[in-house]
């Protein structure tokens, strides 16, 4: 509470904060004054970040208007999403980055406002190394801790000033866009608590109504059982309302259900106070709660990541150097500064690496070429120039930033050093400002693009027309391959033989021999089979345009697939490359061949379960490692109705750094816009060939194991033949010694790779995080994301060594443990024995933890996904970019039939349609048309009362058949072309995967519950809980020898 | 004399298998060092893993025979063991994994040689108590 103290003083005397910290502060302050200050601390960050967030995030408007009222999560979530880090630097930071930041570049000192800041400021030391923050940093919260503190005292002040004041700076845009949308807000804003207050005593009013789950009454007797969900989001309230006061963070508010009445009220009570602000939260009426909340949303006082991922800006504006968070994200941007502190963070402890992520207009990623000078890299611990390098001695010598050791400037490279450190050339030279690079390098001539096809054309193949959407696509895409005049291609197909075919440039006709000895391959004229394809561009169309009809009349039911892999292997040593597999039924001639397994129901449950999961011949993971020793690629499409083995031809793709795209039960009438695309992507898409990775880190601190698609090639160094933008790598820390000695740590991530244009290039990601002493900050610097990412590949890597429900047990275990940690870090001295709370930060981490264990991977049991389903999807999710498995464990779900009705201006409208509901079936009206989006698939549900016009409008007359049937096409009428609109707009956001629609009728079963049901991860699911039981489950057991 | 050649014979096949544990220990530590690729490791460790585990199955089969039961008894949870990896399929290193199971191997190989460096000087207890008695 120190530093709350120290804030509240401030408070009051700021000028912007004056209106709150009379209200909020002064209660607060008051009660808690004395104890609740390290409460305060903790979660101030949050609520100021929260109020200067939201507005600014969430466009949505209403959200914010919402927020003050409700205190919601929502408000508090988008706040969150804004503020992440708020809680520590990051909160702080962003808020002043907003702000403040303008300041701080110029100035470095916080705006008039904050000067209050400043003083507050004055009570901590700096403790981040980082400069421009530091000025911020420096007003720790006291209370808490030393770091954690001096974010708290800034969001603190930031908060009040940005409300006012402020904020505008960099509210300015969002927040325009926000009061538009959310005319509440502003005026809110404006107008101190004294409007608000109203409001959430309403809310609570309402929303224990609203929350199915919840018991009508509960606000009272809920809330004393249980902690709040809310707490962290409500605080933000506080803060914007009322002042600082919700300072305390930890006054998670209590009831589940109650949730939002009770995490008014924890937000409030700091401590003994909480009582007392509880009174005054309850005393608010909701009605002045002007429709802030969209139908449904307000039902629930949970968290809910309803604005999907937000990357912590906040962070990224403390070290403005740092490579973007789209490339790089901790799981806490707080490096711990010992081993003690480490082991009480229960959560991961890493990094999740995009390499190749899409860098949007205007941002790409500069490349420098040093042929002159050679690139400079530390002498001893190899690390590349970087911003964070300091130049001494006159410009002569420049010092590493990871082993401090002090290298030579080459004469080439030297350049006169200012007053201030500065290099003079600053402005010339990217790789000193900018945390993202690419370095040319020129070791050896570097490979072509090369792309093999290996193509099962046994009679499923043919008939489920999987042939022919292949052989077109690759053929529109022939032009757009990547490497120009120097791409190679060549083509094998197999049933129960293996056919090669011959495309030397001067044959008109593509050759096809054909070889039946699966026991001892040989390739024959092994020259022509891989060609060059800008000389051979006839042959090869040739090829494609026949090879639908040439296999036409083909019954061959077997499938040679170990064979003709060896025989693809044989071509492709030389040069290493891209192989892409069609494979459509299970293995059964020569090496290589799997038997069904999977349908014994039996197995479930048992020791042996896992075995389901694992290759079952070894003979592919043997392949794989030759494959990637060879820097070759497996791209697995499979496209069986039944059994295909995915976790052993998956394998192949595991640790090549490929990726499995399944396609089950595909019918080209249904499926081959979906195939189409994503092959199409995975053609055309930038690729980086024969790469490696390494992540390098200071001193005492080290990566130690990684998690996803790859090859490690020696302990840190990854190997992986091609990488895209869709692919995603995790790897997780651990502290060397016992008390790292340093203020940051620096991450430098380097990318060796071949450019699909013949260049050899290092692209290098540099950041630097603070090092931190305290757990508070830690955790306020926590990125649910990057969580979230690498528990999923955790629990994904465990279900291949144990039962699902271990690995679902895992992951629970360590979210109750991490809230139980930072629960016995603030809750004792506030006495919050009733209430649930956990860091701003993190308030979306149990609904993820749910959506994860109901995730395909790791749900259920035997009954609940297919065995190559399963596998499909922990292939898939071991390689995606922290945003795309965001929004697959918790799909965006939408209403469309209000808009597809209205007639209106159309941008207006599709901004406001991207307003997401909660997953549980209390979102779904009878009369509506919904969409849920995963990234992978639209399921498109109707209502059973829904208008029979927009149904007609939409599907055309065979409406009333089975929609298992209908396709949605476009229909010549307003409507239907309003939803195609939609629909590819919706695909626009992420081109990584073709979202499929699958349409489903209300009560249409099995398929709703398959399409649906499943995905509404907060309601009860078979035996799996509901989101309000989860967190009560979670409550408890963080209750136990708490 | 048959006596100590037996033992004789059981001590240089117990050497063996420790040269050959040696060896596969190396291979995890010049791995782990980065002085050989995870290809090349992989396969000199398992290129000695079979000669390993019937050496001592021999060995094992020879106590039966030449009537040193309790040499066989103590031979038996290796053999056991060797059996049991043998039946999982988990005798060979996992190139593609062998970096996170480094530890792992690494200990397990640590206890064999524990285990069979016992074993050695049991053998050699007897190898020079028989020869004593036969000098005698």
């Amino acid at each position: 509470m120190g530093t709350e103290n120290p804030n509240r003083p401030n408070y009051p005397l700021r000028p912007a904060a004056s209106p709150f910290a009379a209200q909020q502060s002064t209660t607060p302050f008051l009660p808690s004054g004395p104890v609740p200050g390290s409460e305060a601390s903790a979660f101030r960050p949050a609520p100021p970040a929260s109020s200067q967030f939201p507005t600014p995030p969430f466009p949505t408007g209403p959200l914010v208007g919402s927020e003050p009222p409700a205190f919601r999560p929502p408000p508090s979530s988008r706040s969150n999403d804004l503020v992440r880090p708020p809680p520590s630097y990051g909160s702080p930071t962003s808020g002043f980055q907003r702000f403040p930041t303008p300041p701080l570049t110029s100035t470095g000192q916080v705006p008039p406002p904050r000067t209050s800041l400043a003083g507050q400021a004055v009570v901590p030391p700096p403790t981040r190394p980082s400069p421009g923050p530091v000025s911020l940093l420096s007003q720790p919260q006291p209370p808490s801790v030393p770091m954690g503190t001096p974010p708290q005292s800034i969001k603190t002040g930031q908060s009040n000033p940005n409300v006012p004041l402020p904020a505008d700076q960099h509210f300015s845009t969002s927040r325009p866009n926000t009061q538009p949308s959310s005319p509440p807000m502003g005026p809110s804003y404006a107008t101190p608590r004294g409007t608000f207050q109203p409001a959430f005593p309403g809310y609570t009013n309402t929303q224990p109504n609203s929350v199915a789950q919840a018991p009508p009454t509960h606000p009272a007797s809920f809330p004393l059982q249980h902690g709040g969900y809310a707490p962290p989001s409500t605080t933000p309230f506080l803060a914007q309302q009322r002042g600082y006061v919700p300072g305390p963070p930890t006054s998670t508010p209590s009831g589940l259900y109650s949730g939002n009445q009770v995490q008014q009220h924890g937000m409030a009570p700091p401590i003994a106070t909480s009582q007392t602000l509880a009174e005054d939260f309850s005393s608010l009426s909701l009605g002045s709660v002007p429709g802030s909340f969209d139908a449904g949303l307000d039902a629930a006082a949970l968290p809910r990541p309803l604005d999907g991922d937000v990357e912590p800006k906040s962070f990224a504006e403390m070290y403005p150097m740092n490579c973007s968070s789209r490339f790089l994200r901790l799981t806490t941007s707080g490096v711990p500064n010992s081993q003690s502190l480490a082991s009480r963070w229960h959560l991961p402890l890493g990094a999740v690496v995009c390499p190749l992520a899409e860098a949007p207009a205007g941002e790409e990623v500069p490349v420098i070429n040093f042929a002159t000078t050679g690139i400079i890299r530390c002498r001893r611990c190899r690390t590349y120039v970087n911003p964070y390098v300091t130049f001494t001695d006159n410009g002569r010598k420049w010092r590493c930033n990871i082993c401090s050791l002090l290298n030579d400037v080459p004469s080439e490279y030297f350049a006169h050093v200012d007053a201030t450190g500065r290099r003079v050339d600053l402005d010339q030279r990217p790789e000193l400002t900018k945390g993202s690079v690419e370095f040319l390098y020129m070791a050896r001539p570097p490979m072509p693009p090369l792309y093999f096809f290996l193509i099962d054309v046994s009679i499923t193949a043919v008939q489920s027309g999987m042939l022919e959407v292949m052989a077109q696509t690759i053929k529109s895409c022939l032009d757009s391959l990547p490497g120009s005049t120097r791409t190679q291609i060549g083509f094998i197909t197999y049933d129960s033989t293996i056919h090669f075919y011959n495309m030397k440039s001067s044959l008109t006709q593509p050759q096809m021999m054909v070889v039946s000895d699966l026991d001892d391959i040989f390739v024959p004229l092994p020259d022509d089979l891989l060609v060059n394809l800008s000389e051979s561009r006839s042959v090869v169309e040739a090829f494609l345009d026949s090879l639908p009809s040439m296999f036409q009349e083909n019954t061959n039911v077997e499938s040679a697939f170990g064979p003709a892999l060896k025989a693809a292997f044989m071509v492709m040593s030389q040069l290493g490359g891209k192989l892409l597999i069609f494979q459509n039924t299970l293995p059964s001639l020569g090496v290589g061949r799997l038997r069904l397994r999977g349908d014994d129901i039996r197995v479930y449950g048992t020791d042996k379960e896992h075995m389901l999961r694992v290759p079952e011949d070894p003979f592919y993971k043997q392949m794989a490692a030759d494959f990637t020793k060879y820097q070759i690629a497996v791209n697995v499409y499979a496209f069986s109705d039944k059994y295909t083995d995915i976790a052993s031809l998956g394998t192949l793709a595991k640790y090549t750094g490929g990726q499995v795209y399944y396609y089950p039960s595909f019918q080209s009438s249904i499926h081959k816009d979906k195939l189409r695309h994503e092959l199409a992507r995975d053609l055309t898409r930038e690729t980086a060939w024969e790469a490696v990775m390494r992540i390098r880190c200071g001193k005492g601190v080290r990566f130690t194991s990684y998690h996803g698609n790859f090859m490690l090639r020696s302990t840190d160094l990854l190997a992986l033949p091609a990488v895209d933008c869709d692919k995603a790598y995790a790897a997780q820390l651990s502290l060397e010694e016992t008390l790292l000695t340093t203020q940051t740590v620096y991450f430098q991530v380097a990318l060796l790779y071949t450019s699909s244009s013949g260049e050899r290039r290092i692209r290098v990601h540099t950041a630097a995080a603070p090092v931190v002493a305290d757990l508070g900050e830690m955790y306020r610097l926590a990125d649910t994301g990057a969580i979230i990412s690498l528990f999923s590949r955790l629990a994904i890597e465990k279900t291949l060594s144990s039962k699902l429900e271990d690995a679902r047990n895992a992951v629970q275990l360590r979210i109750v443990k991490a809230l139980r940690e930072y629960r016995n870090l603030y809750a004792v001295q506030h006495r919050l024995s009733g209430r649930m709370i956990y860091p701003e930060s993190l308030k979306f981490l149990p609904l993820y933890g749910l959506a994860l264990c109901k995730s395909t991977p790791l749900r259920g049991g035997y009954a609940d996904a297919q065995p190559d389903e399963r596998c499909a999807a922990g292939y898939t999710m071991m390689a995606l970019p922290v945003k795309s498995l965001l929004k697959l464990l918790y799909p965006d779900l939408v209403r469309v039939d209000d808009y597809l009705v209205k007639i209106s201006s159309q941008a207006e409208e599709l901004d406001n349609i991207r307003k997401r509901l909660p997953l549980t079936a209390q979102s779904l009206d009878t009369r509506g048309l919904y969409i849920l989006d995963d990234g992978f698939r639209f399921v498109i549900w109707f209502g059973r009362s829904i208008s029979p016009d927009i149904t007609r409008n939409l599907l055309g007359e065979e409406f009333i058949t089975d929609y298992s049937k209908v396709s949605l096409s476009q229909r010549d009428n307003e409507m239907s072309r309003k939803l195609m609109k939609l629909l590819d707009r919706f695909r626009e956001s992420d081109p990584s995967y073709f979202q499929l629609c699958h349409l489903v009728r209300q009560g249409e079963q099995p398929r709703e519950g398959f399409f649906l049901l499943t995905n509404l991860v907060e309601d009860q699911i078979g035996g799996a809980n509901g989101y309000a039981d989860w967190m009560m489950l979670l409550f408890r057991q963080i209750q136990q020898n708490a | 004399m048959g006596d100590v050649l037996a033992w004789v014979l059981f001590f240089v096949m117990l050497i063996a298998i420790i040269v050959m544990l040696v060896f596969q220990l190396m291979c995890l530590a010049d791995l782990e060092f980065d002085y050989i690729n995870p290809y090349d490791s992989a396969a000199r460790i398992n290129s000695v893993v079979m000669p390993e585990f019937i050496t001592h199955g021999i060995l094992c089969f020879l106590c039966l025979v030449t009537g040193h039961w309790v040499m066989s008894l103590l031979s038996i949870p290796y053999l056991y063991y060797n059996m049991r990896l043998y039946i999982r399929r988990e005798q060979f290193v996992d190139v593609t994994e062998i970096f996170n199971l480094l530890n792992r191997e690494k200990k397990q190989r640590f206890f064999k040689l524990g285990y069979v460096v016992v074993l050695l000087f049991i053998t050699l207890f007897w190898m020079i108590f028989h020869a004593l008695e036969d000098h005698h």
